[in-house]
């Protein structure tokens, strides 16, 4: 596989600061893409994937049945889990069994399966700062191996605070829906994951420092701007995983 | 039709086959023993090992598969990484010639084309319910504790990478009890896709109050040795372990390693916490992973059941096999001996299934003793010593409707 397409994207943060600061469009949480039935019951994570997933669907005029997902979290149910661990330590603790099988990492990745009856296979993987990054290479190996078009989801919730004082804090989400291969609809090419070390925007380099999946800016920033293809870093850890992005929504520059 | 999903099919959508890759490595720690010698001696004598839980206390009766011989010390320079978990992984690192085949792989292919992808459900979990019990008195969080490098699923897998001095591309995969058969998915990709030359699969769970108390709350947990597809089950034991796998690309020197041929994944699309109730997701998993290989249902030997004991879950997969198999091969289900090890049930089954393949014999499914009428498949209640499976498909599905069927094959 020479490149991926990416066909559209979408993002999330119900922070309005987080919102105006970045440099593409970013929505507050739809509640509308929930299932009336999930909303009471599911997370700020889940919510978020739902509303990135479900505007990508319909952005890029996609079936979210017919898609296989990847779905990337640093720290998946994180508020849920930490409500478990709060009553596990009390004597009289009481285990909710809904809240118990809504703090699985695959949470959203499930629920989403659900709501649109795609039986299409579905992942969820973590990989600490490198989550975006390891997302697009599983991706891409997906897309390598078995052709198609896929919906990518990197989300992650705010942690309470005493969990990691030094991270966790702006929760975000986008979507991307990819295909393998140069397409016609395509808003930009990505070219094969590799080690680089291109430096991180410095305008969003501690942003993406204290929130992992906002390592996802320069490529979401990029691809809405337009302009010339550049190697951009998607982990905030540098050298490390970076991708070539060519742009493809706007007139080239001349020379 | 007994079940119809009237969206894309996965099978029509998906394009090729998938190269097959070689099993060079694989070692197992779980309460059958430190290794795979003792898994298989464990195997052979179907007995359960299960046994009442030591490791903290709870405030209702089961049985689980505790590893209860000493776990190895992480060393300093990784001790924020030191888990449960951790440790399990360590310890099943340091079995036999596993580390030094790891380190053949890294000497001959480059520390940067080996990948490490890891599948849990727990990840260190156990560690931070202590870390919370501590919060609980002290008002802070001890200062030791680092949540990314121990609760967040991907710390065991970082923990690894480092302790290796790996540099390829390293995650985890957390789809509850599908995870580490997955993960041998994504391994195979990475292969193929030209990432990695060889990765290291790990599934790692370790025995937690969360998982104990919740599949508790759900009614799921049985006070006695699991019965898989017995009419008298009364649920799941819970357990723990650590299983590794180096994958290699096939070349002239692993040309005798048994292969890892495919890793069929499907979603159920129906309950978080039940499977459909014909197996549809089954079904169609076990289906990619024939199509993947490009083998068909009638070369299958053995069917290395995912049954857990829970009733839903073995009428499932039941149903599945039956449907999708006219002359079903043996099938059976370790989890009696070894309760469900969740997340690392993948790998950990992958292995039985290995040595399987390796030492020729079909295991037995211990606690079973009366089969029950709503379940449509063979079940081999005692191991079958003269078989010689040549093609094992290995099933692990998880909450969510997440599905995974490991093939592998002999030589």
């Amino acid at each position: 596989m020479e490149c991926m397409s990416l066909l559209g994207f979408s993002a999330c943060a119900p922070d309005p600061e987080l919102r105006a600061s970045l440099p593409f469009p970013v929505f507050d949480i739809n509640r509308d893409s929930i299932p009336p039935m999930l909303r009471r019951r599911t997370s700020q994570a889940t919510q978020m994937a739902f509303s990135v997933a479900s505007a990508v669907c319909v952005e890029t005029r996609r079936s979210a049945a017919a898609l296989p997902a990847v779905f990337a979290s640093v720290a998946g149910e994180i508020q849920t889990t930490d409500r478990l661990c709060t009553e596990l330590v009390k004597p009289e603790g009481v285990i909710s069994p809904s809240a118990f099988h809504n703090s699985v990492q695959n949470t959203a990745a499930g629920y989403w399966s659900i709501a649109q009856q795609c039986t299409q296979p579905s992942s969820s993987l973590a990989a600490g700062c490198d989550t975006f990054a390891m997302a697009l290479l599983e991706a891409w190996c997906q897309l390598s191996c078995h052709g198609g078009e896929l919906l990518l989801v990197c989300y992650d919730e705010r942690w309470p605070t005493y969990l990691d004082t030094a991270r966790g804090e702006r929760a975000f989400a986008c979507a991307l829906v990819l295909a393998a291969e140069a397409v016609d609809d395509a808003i930009a090419h990505i070219a094969r994951p590799h080690f680089g070390a291109e430096a991180f925007s410095t305008l969003f380099e501690s942003l993406a420092a204290r929130m992992p999946v906002l390592a996802a800016i320069p490529l979401l920033g990029l691809t809405s701007a337009g302009g010339a293809a550049q190697n951009i870093p998607v982990s905030p850890v540098v050298p490390g995983w970076q991708v070539r992005i060519s742009p493809l929504n706007t007139i080239p520059v001349p020379l | 039709m007994p079940f119809a999903h009237p969206k894309a099919d996965p099978i029509m959508t998906m394009q090729s086959h998938i190269s097959p890759v070689a099993v060079t490595a694989y070692q197992c720690v779980s309460v059958a023993g430190d290794d795979v010698e003792s898994l298989y001696l464990s195997l052979i004598a179907n007995r359960s090992c299960l046994k009442p839980l030591r490791l903290f206390d709870i405030p209702f009766e089961t049985l689980v598969g505790e590893v209860t011989s000493p776990l190895p010390d992480i060393r300093p320079g990784l001790k924020a990484y030191d888990s449960r978990n951790a440790r399990l992984a360590l310890k099943a690192l340091n079995q036999g010639d596993f580390r030094s085949t790891v380190e053949r792989a890294m000497a001959s292919h480059g520390v940067g084309r080996i990948g490490l992808v890891l599948g849990t459900s727990t990840s260190g979990i156990y560690d931070s319910e202590n870390a919370y019990a501590h919060f609980q008195s002290k008002g802070v969080m001890p200062t030791d504790f680092q949540f990314l490098k121990i609760q967040t699923a991907q710390a065991t897998a970082e923990f690894l990478h480092l302790e290796l001095g790996l540099q390829g591309p390293c995650y985890s995969i957390s789809t509850a009890c599908s995870s580490s058969a997955k993960a041998l998915g994504a391994a195979q990709r990475l292969i193929a896709a030209d990432f990695c030359d060889a990765v290291l699969v790990a599934g790692v769970d370790s025995l937690c109050r969360l998982t104990l108390c919740g599949f508790n709350s759900l009614q799921l947990v049985s006070p006695e040795a699991c019965r898989p597809m017995d009419a008298k089950r009364r649920g799941i034991n819970i357990g723990e372990g650590a299983a590794l796998l180096l994958l290699e690309r096939l070349n002239s020197e692993n040309a005798a390693r048994p292969r890892l041929l495919a890793v069929g994944e499907s979603s159920d699309a129906h309950h978080m916490s039940a499977p459909h109730p014909d197996g549809a997701g089954a079904v169609l998993a076990m289906t990619l992973a024939l199509h993947l290989a490009g083998r068909d249902v009638s070369q299958v030997d053995y069917i290395n059941l995912h049954a857990t004991a829970s009733i839903l879950n073995d009428l499932a997969d039941a149903k599945a096999v039956n449907h999708l198999f006219p002359n079903p091969p043996p099938c059976s289900g370790v989890k009696g001996l070894l309760g469900h090890t969740l997340g690392a049930s993948g790998a950990v089954e992958a292995v039985v299934s290995l040595l399987s393949l390796e030492r020729g014999f079909v295991p037995g499914t211990c606690g079973f003793e009366q089969s029950d009428p709503q379940c449509p498949c063979p079940v081999t209640a005692t191991p079958l010593l003269d078989q010689r499976p040549r093609l094992v498909l290995s099933n692990a599905f998880g909450f969510g409707g997440n599905n995974a069927s490991v093939l592998l094959e002999a030589c």
